[in-house]
């Protein structure tokens, strides 16, 4: 009797029934939602939005953890009502099914833990943050706030695929009420737009996906699709070598839900509206820019994993866009000067690390990213916003220099430099462990030229390392010198004629530090960020906590039981026909990854890998340190930078040509597509509209004309024009007709 | 008895209004729609919603015998919603026009009533001569509402619509005097009874078929309206009246969408299975090119307007994927259209009151002006576009669902559980999802331009005497309903899908049956359960084996 291993736990666990104060997860943000709404109508002007956002996400939370305690390791659902309800007969597929309802295992306990953890600190955060706008948008942000995390838990949460793609939408719709919360700034509103339209082509992707996931399986519902015979009879085709016997139709279901992936989590080639997206507020950008619902995509390849092992190119393609992505971010990410758009590219840099960490069949090592990332690149941001919010608005990292040495900066400090080592890789820190858990597996899995991306990825960790303590030691060493933004926001009116000075406005313009509220989230979240890293060493024999959370889910592990089967897949499809498989097919030591070629420089990746990202990394530190840092001790007495405007790198970059300036200028990727989709479209649009205007009416109004032509001779004073149209009418029909005919004949 | 009051009843209020002073004209008018209302809400209840797909609540009244005419009214759960649909948007447009009306009042609400009673006079009618003149009868008022209460264009807007939808109207009544002709000829005797005709349309040959297909389409699809017979539409929803065109979008279009469903799907199913793939294109041509000339509009009514024609290229689609999930999807689209681009033109209307612009360059950034005017159309403009959670989504999907089921070669035995039998599929589905996309260009576009920015108002603007900057009582009392109806109808849809699932599998039986050896094809489908699967796992190999050698045309390795 030979089981599916990929699915095994979903089988002979089952699906249970979950208890119904669950519901309570999204539903206490649905609460907040509709209190916002009442708070909206009563015309409050005071903070209570906030406090009622905060309070029911932390009860949700709260629940959360109880979900977690009580039935981690298992599989429920829970229905909150029906919603889609259709049948047309008694078979299988015969009904379109697909509810409110929630499907409950480690997979979406792992989203639903971080999602609600991290949107009540940053609720806190912002009820700081947003202060400026009581009385005005305040009460807005906490609705759409309320509003997205409902919606991301119905994502996460939810037990069919059309609910999937509720939350799916609805997280885009908080995205792009949130990008354009300052609605009278131009940029604001273009990029709210942008975030949306790309992201619903993306929307199309998923859709045609979960369509053809319909069709094929007759299911919408995750519990019936894991556990149909259709879906196990290709994983054991492939696991049996006969890639080819599954449909194309089937292999087809992973293609399209890339796509959508893709679009949502802000990969090439549709990246280009997440850097946008950091028009919106700090906490935004933190929150949905950066730790949660740029994630989606994640989570529906993690979810549909068994779906898109059964697929040929899928993954392929998925760890080629990761790696590409990451790297194109990288560059793009080196030349800006905008911290927070420092931030975004490495945002989308990250994932792209993550897509490649699916691919590579690490489901362990991706999905701990996603963890990591989210709470240190959380931190990052909110360390941003921090100094954004006091410098009215500053991003520059040209015109700030020294926080560290700032009265009331130094929580914000410690916590961005936290967040940067995580972020550049430096080891033992929580991002060093799950990135060299995606890097070493791109030189195990085989794979077409996956060891080539395992050396991409490699570089761009140095690269990473390099942009991020770039922003650390121009932003916060050094000597103190700042100017201010021109945003004034508060109480603060001397904010406007900080630009006029060359030099540090401090005359004229006082930076106000952070409150208790701000530091206090930056403080949690920092030493959460430290923890993180703990969580690599529980259960080691798994991978990890989140290694041993997957193990019970559909994302489950291929990493340690089935990884020759999956590499089996990929050689079948390899053209290197059917060797090699039964003397692997049952393997499940790291030792058989050797035949596939798993090895880097002649060793095990597994072991050599925390050597050599290391180093990769601490290079890029060097680097960042000899060209952006101070003189003294914390450059590691190579730097030699005096003043917060000039650095050693200018001098490199103008060697360097235009290069750095194409790379600044995001490589015209933009300009690009506005060439050779916008433009044309738009023109195409104008052109319609003409058609429409003169050919197809104009048709219409020409058989109007007609008749009147023609009876002018006889009856002049006639009223030609009812006959006309009649004419007309009969006219237009008849086009059809010749049209109809033409097509059948 | 409810349905003919539903009818008469306006046509009284109708009477009183002309008999009564000018000041009273509206007041009747809110009255008597409130009225027809509370009515709607009997025959909702009086409705058996276990037989749905039954006609209940009949009224027959005997009229020209030796016709077989007779005065037949019915309805099942899809002409009840319709019905309730035009019922509610009654008051809304009503009280909706308080302001805007300032001359000739009675004839406005007096014509706006008798509209009413023609447009449930469609719906209601079983008799296929009444159905007629009821269908035709609603041109006359709508002529006036846009020809006396409309814009600058409003006399050229109007001719072009009556003449345009009658011409097409006479050519669908010699599609129905064939049928009626042929009926005589069989059974011996005249009838107008929709159900004999039916019978008798079915039995014609494909040929036959396919002229009456023809001929039907020629009078719906210049109502519905489907590329390229649409030109009437921009024009005369431009040109009316703010409640004209609630009443055009939310009603009077479905009168072709409705006749589709009503007459050409059961009446002529080997002809529809023949035209699909041709219509299908139509629509999807619709979509696109609707959507794309949406997209470079400055005038926001017209954009609306535009986007009417590239919505019900939808509700057509999934008219003709003719299965279970497309037709749902497109009777749930002429509700939900009905409710949020109704009421996307009531919200246009209230800026047009404020602003007497309709143009977004000389007016926009009403976020900050009008913040609760901002906060209901970002609301429709969501449920326009398909957000999940709201209405417009539930249909748009199924339509989309539908089509992509109702492949040839879907539906075919074994080749995959969820097909079903049709002339659609996958590609029509992906090429018309592309309209999401496009929806969100426009849509956000007119959004980006009139809500969001910095405030802009024409010059000389002053601020209206009657009404507030932002929206009065009356009309946050108008939207609420509408609203209400996309959140309930988005976030809870099933009871609505419970609700037509009779009539909409009574109307696909008629195609279905001509699917012959369809039988037996989810037959070898079976869902493993845990215990068999565990007890007998050999067996989920040979049903594998099984599926790979009937499942054709697709997968490349065998």
């Amino acid at each position: 009797m030979m089981i599916s291993p990929l699915l095994a736990a979903a089988d002979t666990a089952g699906v249970g029934v979950a208890p119904a104060w669950v519901l309570a997860i999204p539903f206490l943000p649905m609460l907040a939602v509709v209190l916002t709404t009442l708070c909206a109508i009563s015309k409050n002007k005071t903070k209570l939005p906030a406090w009622i956002t905060v309070g029911c996400l932390a009860g949700s939370f709260v629940v959360t953890m109880l979900a977690f305690m009580t039935l981690s390791g298992e599989t429920n659902t829970v229905t909150a009502w029906r919603w889609f309800d259709l049948s047309w007969g008694d078979g299988v597929g015969q009904q379109m099914v697909a509810n409110l309802g929630f499907y409950i295992d480690n997979l979406s306990l792992l989203w639903m833990m971080f999602v609600t953890g991290l949107a009540t600190l940053i609720a806190i955060y912002a009820s700081e943050y947003m202060e400026h706008d009581v009385g005005k948008g305040y009460t807005r942000f906490f609705f759409a706030f309320a509003l997205f995390v409902f919606s991301m838990l119905c994502l996460v949460m939810g037990d069919n695929l059309l609910l999937l793609y509720l939350g799916w939408e609805g997280v885009g719709l908080c995205s792009y009420l949130l990008i354009g919360y300052f609605y009278k700034k131009p940029e604001a509103v273009a990029a709210a737009k942008k975030a949306f339209i790309v992201n619903r082509i993306g929307d199309l992707g998923l859709a045609i996906g979960v369509m053809l996931t319909f069709v094929h399986f007759g299911t919408l519902e995750y519990a019936e699709l894991f556990n149909s015979a259709q879906l196990q009879g290709y994983i054991a085709a492939v696991q049996e070598g006969r890639a080819g016997d599954v449909p194309l139709m089937a292999q087809l279901i992973a293609v399209f839900l890339m796509i959508g992936a893709f679009g949502k989590s802000a990969q090439f080639p549709l990246y280009v509206w997440l850097p946008d997206a950091m028009e919106g507020p700090t906490p935004v950008s933190a929150l949905i820019h950066a730790a949660t619902m740029v994630t989606a995509g994640l989570y529906l390849i993690a979810r549909m994993l068994p779906v898109f092992l059964v697929s040929e190119w899928a993954l392929p393609v998925v760890a080629w866009v990761g790696t590409i992505t990451a790297l194109l971010a990288a560059t793009i990410g080196m030349a800006q000067f905008d911290i927070k758009r420092i931030m975004a590219y490495s945002t989308v840099s990250q994932l792209g690390y993550m897509f490649a960490g699916l691919a590579f069949l690490t489901s362990t090592g991706g999905v701990f990213h996603v963890v990591t990332h989210a709470f240190f690149k959380a931190l990052l941001f909110l360390c941003c916003g921090a100094v954004m919010h006091g410098f009215a608005g500053q991003l520059d990292l040209r015109k700030l220099s020294g926080l560290w040495h700032m009265k009331g900066w130094r929580i914000v400090s410690v916590g961005m430099l936290i967040g940067c080592l995580n972020l550049a890789g430096v080891p033992f820190t929580a991002g060093y462990f799950s990135k060299d858990m995606i890097l070493a597996e791109a030189f195990v899995t085989p794979g077409y030229g996956y060891s080539l991306l395992g050396w991409v990825l490699l570089l761009t960790a140095g690269m990473t390392a390099y942009y991020t303590f770039r922003v650390f030691f121009r932003v916060f060493t050094g000597p103190v010198q700042f100017e201010a933004g021109d945003e004034h926001h508060g109480s603060d009116d001397h904010g406007q004629d900080g630009h006029a000075h060359e030099d540090h406005a401090q005359g004229h313009f006082h930076p106000h530090a952070p409150g208790i509220r701000i530091n206090a989230v930056l403080a949690t979240l920092s030493v959460l960020a430290v923890l993180a890293a703990g969580l690599y060493f529980v259960s080691p024999d798994k991978h990890g906590w989140v290694g041993d959370m997957l193990e019970e889910s559909t994302a489950h592990n291929v990493y340690t039981a089935d990884h020759s089967a999956a590499a089996m897949f990929v050689i079948d499809g390899d053209t290197h026909g059917a060797h090699g498989h039964d003397d692997h097919g049952h393997a499940d030591d790291h030792a058989a990854h050797g035949a596939h070629g798993g090895s880097i420089l002649g060793m095990d990746p597994h072991k050599v890998m925390y050597y050599v990202s290391a180093v990769f990394g601490l290079t890029g530190i060097l680097i960042a340190a000899w060209a952006h840092g101070p003189k003294g001790l914390v450059s590691g007495f190579i730097g030699g930078r005096v003043e917060a405007g000039k650095c050693r790198m200018d001098g490199v970059a103008a060697k360097l040509g235009p290069i750095p300036r194409w790379a600044e200028n995001k490589w015209y990727v933009d300009e690009f597509y506005h060439f050779i989709l916008v433009r044309p479209l738009r023109v195409c649009s104008h052109i319609f509209h003409m058609i429409d205007k003169l050919l197809v009416d104009g048709l219409v109004n020409l058989f109007g004309y007609l008749p009147r032509l023609l009876g002018r001779g006889a009856q002049p004073g006639q009223s030609g024009v009812l006959h006309g149209y009649a004419l007309s009418m009969a006219g237009g029909v008849g086009v059809i007709l010749f049209i109809v005919v033409m097509v059948t004949l | 008895m409810v349905l003919l009051l539903l009818i008469v009843l306006p046509l009284i209020c109708a009477g009183l209004i002309v008999f009564n002073p000018r000041e009273q004209a509206r007041y009747i008018a809110a009255g008597g729609s409130l009225v027809s209302v509370i009515f709607g809400v009997v025959a909702l209840g009086a409705f058996d919603w276990n037989a749905s797909g039954t006609d209940q609540l009949n009224v027959a009244i005997q009229w020209v015998p030796s016709l077989g005419l007779e005065l037949a009214l019915g309805t099942d759960s899809v002409s009840l919603l319709l019905i309730a649909l035009t019922v509610l948007l009654g008051p809304i447009c009503v009280i909706g026009s308080f302001t805007a009306i300032k001359e000739h009042q009675k004839t406005y609400y007096a014509w706006l009533l008798i509209l009413q009673s023609a447009m449930v006079g469609v719906f209601c009618a079983r008799d296929l001569v009444l159905f007629y003149i009821c269908f035709e009868f609603t041109l006359i008022p709508m002529y006036i509402l846009i020809a006396m209460f409309g814009s600058s264009n409003r006399r050229n807007a109007s001719t072009k619509f009556f003449l345009y939808t009658f011409t097409g109207s006479v050519i669908a009544l010699a599609g129905f005097a064939y049928v009626a002709w042929q009926h005589a000829q069989m059974a011996g005797a005249w009838s107008f009874e929709l159900a004999a005709l039916g019978e008798t349309a079915r039995s014609l040959n494909l040929h036959q078929q396919s002229w009456v297909l023809l001929a039907l389409m020629a009078g719906f699809a210049v109502k519905v309206p489907l590329f390229p017979v649409h030109t009437w539409l921009p024009l005369a929803h431009t040109e009316a009246p703010t409640a004209g065109s609630v009443i055009l979008a939310g009603v009077l279009l479905k009168l072709g969408t409705y006749g589709l469903y009503k007459f050409v799907l059961p009446f002529v199913p080997e002809a529809v299975l023949e035209y699909a793939p041709l219509i299908a294109i139509l629509s999807i041509i619709g979509i696109v090119y609707a959507g794309l000339i949406c997209w470079v509009q400055t005038d926001i009514k017209k954009l609306v307007a535009y986007s009417s024609v590239s919505h019900l290229g939808f509700c057509v689609l999934g008219l003709f994927a003719v299965n279970s999930v497309g037709v749902t999807g497109s009777v749930l689209y002429m509700l939900n259209h009905g409710l949020s681009t109704g009421a996307l033109f009531l919200m246009i209307g209230m800026m047009y009151e404020r602003y007497h612009t309709r143009s977004m360059r000389e007016v926009g950034g009403l976020g900050s002006k009008m913040p609760v005017w901002s906060c209901f159309m970002v609301f429709f403009v969501m449920a326009s576009v398909g957000l999940p959670g709201l209405n417009g989504f539930i249909s748009e999907i199924m339509c989309l669902v539908g089509t992509f089921q109702s492949a040839p070669w879907t539906g075919e035995a074994g080749a995959t559980p969820g097909g079903t039998f049709g002339m659609l599929g996958p590609v029509f589905a992906a090429i018309a999802g592309t309209g999401m996309i496009v929806a969100a260009m426009y849509l956000l576009y007119m959004t980006g331009k009139i809500v969001w920015g910095s405030y802009r108002e024409p010059e000389g603007h002053h601020e209206h005497e009657e009404l507030p900057t932002d929206l009065s009582a009356r009309e946050i009392g108008v939207l609420i309903p509408l609203a209400a109806g996309c959140l309930i109808f988005g976030l809870y849809p099933a009871p609505l899908m419970k609700a037509i699932e009779e009539p909409v599998n009574d109307t696909i039986a008629y195609v279905d049956v001509l699917n012959t050896g369809n039988t037996g094809r989810h037959t070898e489908w079976v869902r493993v359960d845990e215990a068999s699967h565990d007890a007998d796992h050999g067996g989920h190999e040979t049903h594998d084996d099984a599926h790979d050698d009937d499942s054709h045309g697709d997968g490349g390795g065998h």
